[in-house]
C-alpha cells in the first residue's frame, strides 16, 4: 500500500508549497510606495526603512524639507513626518476650516535642550545656586555677552520654532501657555543678542557649527541631534547636554497620514515603527527616546528631561513671537534696541525714590536674580541714553553696551547725579524726541523707545501744548517712537498729572506704567522690549 | 469588496495528515521539498497569516478613538479572526468621528455616549449597535503629585489592602478646580517638598482636544456640573438665576461654558493620545495630570504585574468626585458592520477578554459591572479600586447643551461633513 500512504504527505507538502508561494505573491501585490515629506533631521532613520519594506512591503520615500508647519503644496505627498505637528495644527486652525485632521502617530520623542561646551557649562553653573541651569540663565549669559549660541531659524524650522516657544514661555514665567499679552512685548532681546549661528534646519545649523566651532559656545536643538553630534567625533569636545530647569518643549516626531486612501499602508508602517525591536533600533541609531515603556534605555537617555511647557494654541501668539525675534545669527551682529531714559532728578526725588531708581538700574544691569530679571536686563549691543532733568535738562550720557564697564559707567551716571529745582516734564520729553529724531536718521531700522520717569507736576519749561505742537512737526519715523511714562508718586493726589502722562503715552503708541502698585524695577521690566 | 456578503468559507481541515510511520518510503523529491514547505508554514505562522490564503477574511474598516485599544489587542484579533473578521483601525478622536466623513467605514466606535448620539442622529436609517462595556473617566498622575494634592487637602488616598501604598485616590473636584482657578503652580502647593524635583508649571489637567475627543468632552461635563452647583447646566429652567451684565450670562449654559473655559484653555494646545504619553517613560515630564480612562490604567497595572512582578506604584489614579462613566458604543454602518456588532453582543469570549483589558462588563444576572473585573484584578495582584459610596455621579447635560459648551470652550470649527452623507 505504499502509494496510498505517500499521497497525503505529498499533498500536504504541495499545499504548503503553494501557501508559501501565495504568501510571496500576496507580498508583491501589497507592495506600496509612499512619498513622505520629512524633517531633514529624520535622515538618520533612512537606513532602517529597507527593513520596513522587507517586513511589510511598504516603502517610504523620504523627501527632506525644512518646513515649520508643512506649508507649501502637500498634494504629492502621502505622508508627512515632521518633528512636531503643532505648527501644522495651528495653521489648520487659523484657516478656520474643518479640514479633516490627519491621522497622526507619535514615533519617537526628543526634548529641545541646550548643548554647552564644558568650560561654559561649568562657568554658568558656578553662578547659579544649586547649579541647575535654566533658560533664564542662558538668556542672562547671552545678554552679558558671555554666551554665544546657535539655534535654527524659527520661521523655517520646526525645531527652531519649538526652541523659541520654549524660551519665550520660560521668559513669561506664568507656568501656563503663552498668551497674547505675554508676547505683546519682546522679552527675548537679551537672549537673542547672544545668537551667532543659525540655519534653515537644525541639520544646517549643526553642519555650520561643525565647520566653525569657534563661532558658538552652545547649540539649542533636540537632545537626539546633540547626542548624535557628540557621538560622531566631528567636534573637538563633546557638548554637555543641559535640560533647562524651567522646562522644555518635547517633539514627538509624528507620522501623519495626508492621503487617507493610503490608510492600510500607513497602518502597517506605523505598527512596524512602534514595534519594540524597531523602537530599540531607532533609539540606538538616532538617540531619540522610544515612545513605548518597554524598551530598555542607555544611560544617556535616562536623564530626566524636566517639565514640558504648555504650547500656545493661538496662531497669532506664535506669529507675533517670530516677528519679534526676527532672524539673528546670520553672521552680522543683531542690532540692539536703543532706549532713551528721561529721568526726573528734581529735589522731590531725593531719598527713598532715588534709591529705588538706582536699584532699578542696577537690576537691569544684571543684579536682578529672578528669571524675569534675567530676561529683561540690559544686553550687549543695546544702546542706552540717560537724560537727567529737573527744571531743565541737566546732563545726558549715551553708551552702547559692550561689557560690564559700560553698564558701570551708566550706573554711576545715574547714581552720582545732582538734583535740581523744578520739574520740566515736557521739555525733557521734547529733548527725548530730538535725540530720537537724530537716532532714526542715523540708524533707520533700529528699534527705539523713550522711557519717561517722573514724580512731579510740570512747573517749568514747555507746556504740554507746546510739546505736542513740536512733536507734530517731527518726521514720521521720529513721531512714531513710543513713549512709556513711568509714574512715581502718590496715586490719589496726582490724577491730573497722570492723565497728561497717559495722554502722551497714548499719542505715541506707548503705555503708561504705574510704579506705585509695584516696584520701579518691576515697572521697568514691564516695559522692556515694548514698542 | 463586492463579494463580502458571501459567507466566509470554512477553514480547511487538514485531516489528511497522518503520522508517517516509515520515513524511508518517501521519494527523495518529497523529502527535499519538506524543509521548504515547513519553512513556508513557519513563515505563515510567524506572520500570523496561517491559513490566510485559503480562507476569506472580511476586513472591517472602523473609525475609533481610545477604544481601538480593544481591537488592537492580539487576543481580540485572534478571536475575531476565528469568525473571519479583521478590523482595520482608523484612529481619530470620537467627536472627530462624529463630525467628519464616514465614507468607506463599516463601523465606528466612539468612546462615549455624546459622540455616539451625535453620529446616530446623523444616520438616515436605524442602525445596529453594541455597548459591550463601560469605563470611568479618571485622571492619571504620579505618586509625588498625588501626595502634593493630598497635602493640599483636595485628594484622599483609598485604603490599600495590607496597608501598602495605594494606587488610587479620590479627588474632590470642587476644591481641585479652586486650585486651578487660583492660578496655583505645583511648587506653589509645595510640590517641591514632596520630591527633590520642582515644577513651576500651573496646576492643570492635560486633555486631548475638546473639539475632537470624547474624554475631553466628558471632562467638560464634569467641570460644568461642578461649576453649576452640582447640576447639569441647561436643566435649571424655571429656577431663578442671577443674570450677569449682558453677554452670555443671560444664557445659563453659555454662562457655565464661560466659567469652565479657562480651566481647559490654560493648557494651551491640547495633545492627542493622553494615555500614550502618560504611560511612556517621559510621562511625568509631559504632564503631571492627564485625562485618561480607567481601563487604560488597569490594563497597564496588570501588564506591569505580569512583566515585572509588581504594580507600577509610581503611576496612580485620581478618581474625580463627582465622577462620570463613559459608555463606548460600536455603531454599524452597514451589513459588514452588523456582523461585528452582533458578534460583540453575543460572543462571551470577546466580552471576557474586555475584562482582561480593564473594562467593566455587565453580565446577565449581575447587579453591577465590577464583580468580574474586581475578581480578575485580585487574581493578578492588582489593587481593586473602591467606589466611594458618597460619590455623586455627574448628570451629563443634554446633547445640545453639551455641544454648545464644547463649541464655546474649544472655539471648534463648525461641524461640516465633507461628503454630504
Amino acid at each position: 500500500m505504499r502509494p496510498r500512504r505517500r499521497e497525503p504527505v505529498l499533498a500536504l507538502c504541495l499545499l504548503l508549497l503553494a501557501a508559501t508561494m501565495l504568501t510571496a505573491c500576496t507580498k508583491d501585490k501589497d507592495h506600496r510606495t509612499l512619498r513622505v515629506l520629512a524633517s531633514p533631521e529624520l535622515a538618520d532613520v533612512e537606513p532602517l526603512l529597507k527593513d520596513l519594506e522587507d517586513d511589510t512591503g511598504v516603502e517610504l520615500k523620504l523627501d527632506y524639507k525644512a518646513t515649520a508647519d508643512l506649508s507649501g503644496p502637500l498634494g504629492s505627498y502621502d505622508l508627512a513626518w515632521p518633528a512636531s505637528d503643532r505648527s501644522y495644527l495651528l495653521r489648520l486652525q487659523e484657516r478656520g476650516e474643518r479640514a479633516a485632521r490627519p491621522e497622526s502617530t507619535a514615533i519617537m520623542r526628543s526634548p529641545v535642550v541646550v548643548g554647552l561646551t564644558r568650560a561654559v557649562a561649568d562657568r554658568l553653573r558656578r553662578g547659579v545656586p544649586g547649579g541647575r541651569l535654566s533658560w533664564a540663565d542662558i538668556a542672562d549669559a547671552a545678554a552679558d555677552g558671555t554666551l554665544r549660541f546657535g539655534m535654527a531659524d524659527p520661521r523655517r524650522s520646526d525645531t527652531g520654532r519649538a526652541a523659541l516657544v520654549g524660551v519665550a514661555t520660560a521668559a513669561a514665567g506664568t507656568g501656563g501657555a503663552l498668551r497674547t499679552q505675554d508676547v505683546s512685548c519682546d522679552r527675548l532681546r537679551g537672549f537673542r543678542s547672544g545668537q551667532t549661528l543659525t540655519g534653515a534646519s537644525s541639520r544646517e545649523l549643526i553642519d555650520g557649527y561643525v565647520r566653525r566651532q569657534s563661532a558658538a559656545d552652545a547649540l539649542i536643538a533636540h537632545e537626539s541631534e546633540l547626542l548624535t553630534l557628540n557621538a560622531s567625533g566631528k567636534i573637538g569636545q563633546p557638548l554637555e547636554i543641559v535640560h533647562p530647569e524651567d522646562g522644555m518643549v518635547l517633539s514627538d516626531f509624528p507620522l501623519m497620514l495626508l492621503d487617507a486612501g493610503e490608510h492600510k499602508a500607513y497602518r502597517k508602517a506605523v505598527d512596524w515603527l512602534r514595534r519594540d525591536d524597531v523602537q530599540k533600533k531607532l533609539m540606538e541609531r538616532t538617540w531619540r527616546r522610544p515612545v513605548g515603556p518597554d524598551v530598555p534605555r542607555p544611560a544617556k537617555l535616562r536623564a530626566e528631561i524636566g517639565n514640558a511647557l504648555s504650547y500656545p494654541d493661538q496662531p497669532a501668539v506664535v506669529q507675533r513671537l517670530m516677528e519679534n525675534y526676527g532672524a539673528p545669527g546670520n553672521g552680522r551682529a543683531a542690532a540692539g534696541d536703543h532706549v532713551v531714559f528721561l529721568l526726573d532728578f528734581s529735589t522731590s526725588m531725593r531719598g527713598r525714590r532715588m534709591a529705588d531708581l538706582r536699584a532699578a538700574f542696577a537690576d537691569l544691569s544684571g543684579a536682578d536674580p529672578t528669571a524675569t530679571g534675567k530676561f529683561a536686563r540690559f544686553y550687549r549691543g543695546e544702546r542706552l541714553t540717560v537724560v537727567r532733568f529737573a527744571g531743565r535738562v541737566l546732563q545726558e550720557r549715551t553708551v552702547t553696551v559692550r561689557g560690564d564697564r559700560d553698564l558701570k559707567s551708566l550706573n554711576s551716571f545715574v547714581g552720582e547725579g545732582q538734583f535740581g529745582d523744578d520739574t520740566a516734564v515736557w521739555s525733557a520729553l521734547g529733548r527725548g524726541y530730538d535725540i530720537a529724531a537724530d537716532a532714526v536718521a542715523e540708524h533707520p531700522g533700529r528699534p527705539l523707545s523713550l522711557v519717561l520717569m517722573t514724580d512731579g507736576e510740570n512747573n517749568a519749561g514747555l507746556s504740554y501744548r507746546e510739546f505736542t505742537r513740536r512733536h507734530a512737526k517731527l518726521g514720521g519715523a521720529a513721531r512714531a517712537v513710543p513713549t512709556f511714562p513711568v509714574h512715581f508718586g502718590e496715586a490719589d493726589a496726582d490724577a491730573l498729572r497722570r492723565a497728561a502722562l497717559r495722554r502722551a503715552a497714548d499719542a505715541t503708541g506707548g503705555r503708561m506704567v504705574d510704579a506705585n502698585s509695584s516696584s520701579l524695577s518691576q515697572a521697568f521690566k514691564e516695559i522692556r522690549g515694548c514698542r | 469588496m463586492p463579494d463580502a456578503r458571501r459567507p466566509p468559507t470554512e477553514e480547511p481541515r487538514l485531516t489528511t495528515r497522518r503520522p508517517a510511520r516509515r520515513r524511508h518510503r518517501y521519494p527523495r523529491h518529497v523529502v527535499a521539498a519538506m524543509p521548504l514547505a515547513l519553512a513556508g508554514l513557519l513563515a505563515l505562522l510567524v506572520s500570523g497569516n496561517t491559513l490566510r490564503p485559503f480562507e476569506r477574511v472580511t476586513t472591517i474598516d472602523g473609525k475609533m478613538a481610545s477604544k481601538s485599544d480593544y481591537f488592537k489587542d492580539p487576543e481580540v484579533q485572534r478571536l475575531l479572526l476565528k469568525h473571519g473578521i479583521r478590523v482595520d483601525i482608523h484612529r481619530l478622536g470620537s467627536r472627530g468621528i462624529a463630525t467628519q466623513s464616514l465614507r468607506g467605514m463599516d463601523v465606528v466606535f466612539p468612546s462615549g455616549q455624546p459622540a455616539a448620539r451625535l453620529i446616530m442622529r446623523q444616520q438616515q436609517r436605524s442602525v445596529r449597535t453594541a455597548r459591550p462595556f463601560v469605563t470611568p473617566l479618571v485622571l492619571g498622575t504620579f505618586r509625588d503629585y498625588a501626595k502634593t494634592l493630598v497635602a493640599a487637602g483636595v485628594a484622599r488616598p483609598q485604603r490599600a489592602p495590607g496597608g501598602g501604598e495605594t494606587l488610587y485616590y479620590d479627588l474632590d473636584m470642587k476644591n481641585f478646580l479652586k486650585l486651578i482657578e487660583d492660578q496655583k503652580t505645583w511648587n506653589g502647593i509645595d510640590f517641591d517638598e514632596h520630591t527633590d524635583r520642582s515644577n513651576a508649571g500651573r496646576v492643570l489637567v492635560r486633555t486631548s482636544s475638546v473639539c475632537e475627543s470624547n474624554s475631553a468632552g466628558t471632562y467638560l461635563s464634569i467641570l460644568a456640573f461642578v461649576k453649576n452647583g452640582n447640576q447639569a447646566p441647561g436643566t435649571e429652567r424655571g429656577r431663578h438665576r442671577r443674570a450677569g451684565v449682558g453677554g452670555p450670562a443671560a444664557d445659563p449654559v453659555l454662562d457655565v461654558a464661560e466659567q469652565v473655559k479657562p480651566l481647559i484653555n490654560l493648557q494651551g494646545m491640547a495633545s492627542d493620545e493622553q494615555a500614550d504619553s502618560y504611560f511612556s517613560d517621559e510621562g511625568e515630564s509631559i504632564a503631571p495630570v492627564s485625562l485618561i480612562y480607567e481601563h487604560q490604567f488597569l490594563k497597564h497595572q496588570v501588564d506591569h504585574q505580569k512583566k515585572r512582578g509588581k504594580q507600577d506604584s509610581r503611576r496612580v489614579l485620581l478618581y474625580p468626585s463627582p465622577h462620570a462613566l463613559t459608555e463606548p458604543e460600536l455603531i454599524s454602518l452597514g451589513e459588514r458592520g452588523d456582523r461585528l456588532t452582533d458578534l460583540m453582543e453575543s460572543d462571551a469570549a470577546l466580552r471576557r477578554r474586555a475584562i482582561e483589558l480593564g473594562f467593566r462588563v455587565r453580565f446577565s444576572g449581575e447587579d453591577g459591572t465590577s464583580e468580574q473585573l474586581n475578581a480578575y484584578l485580585r487574581e493578578h495582584d492588582v489593587q481593586v479600586p473602591t467606589p466611594n459610596p458618597d460619590q455623586t455621579k455627574v448628570d451629563a447635560p443634554d446633547l445640545n447643551a453639551l455641544e454648545r459648551i464644547i463649541n464655546h470652550v474649544g472655539s471648534c470649527p463648525p461641524a461640516g461633513r465633507d461628503d454630504g452623507e
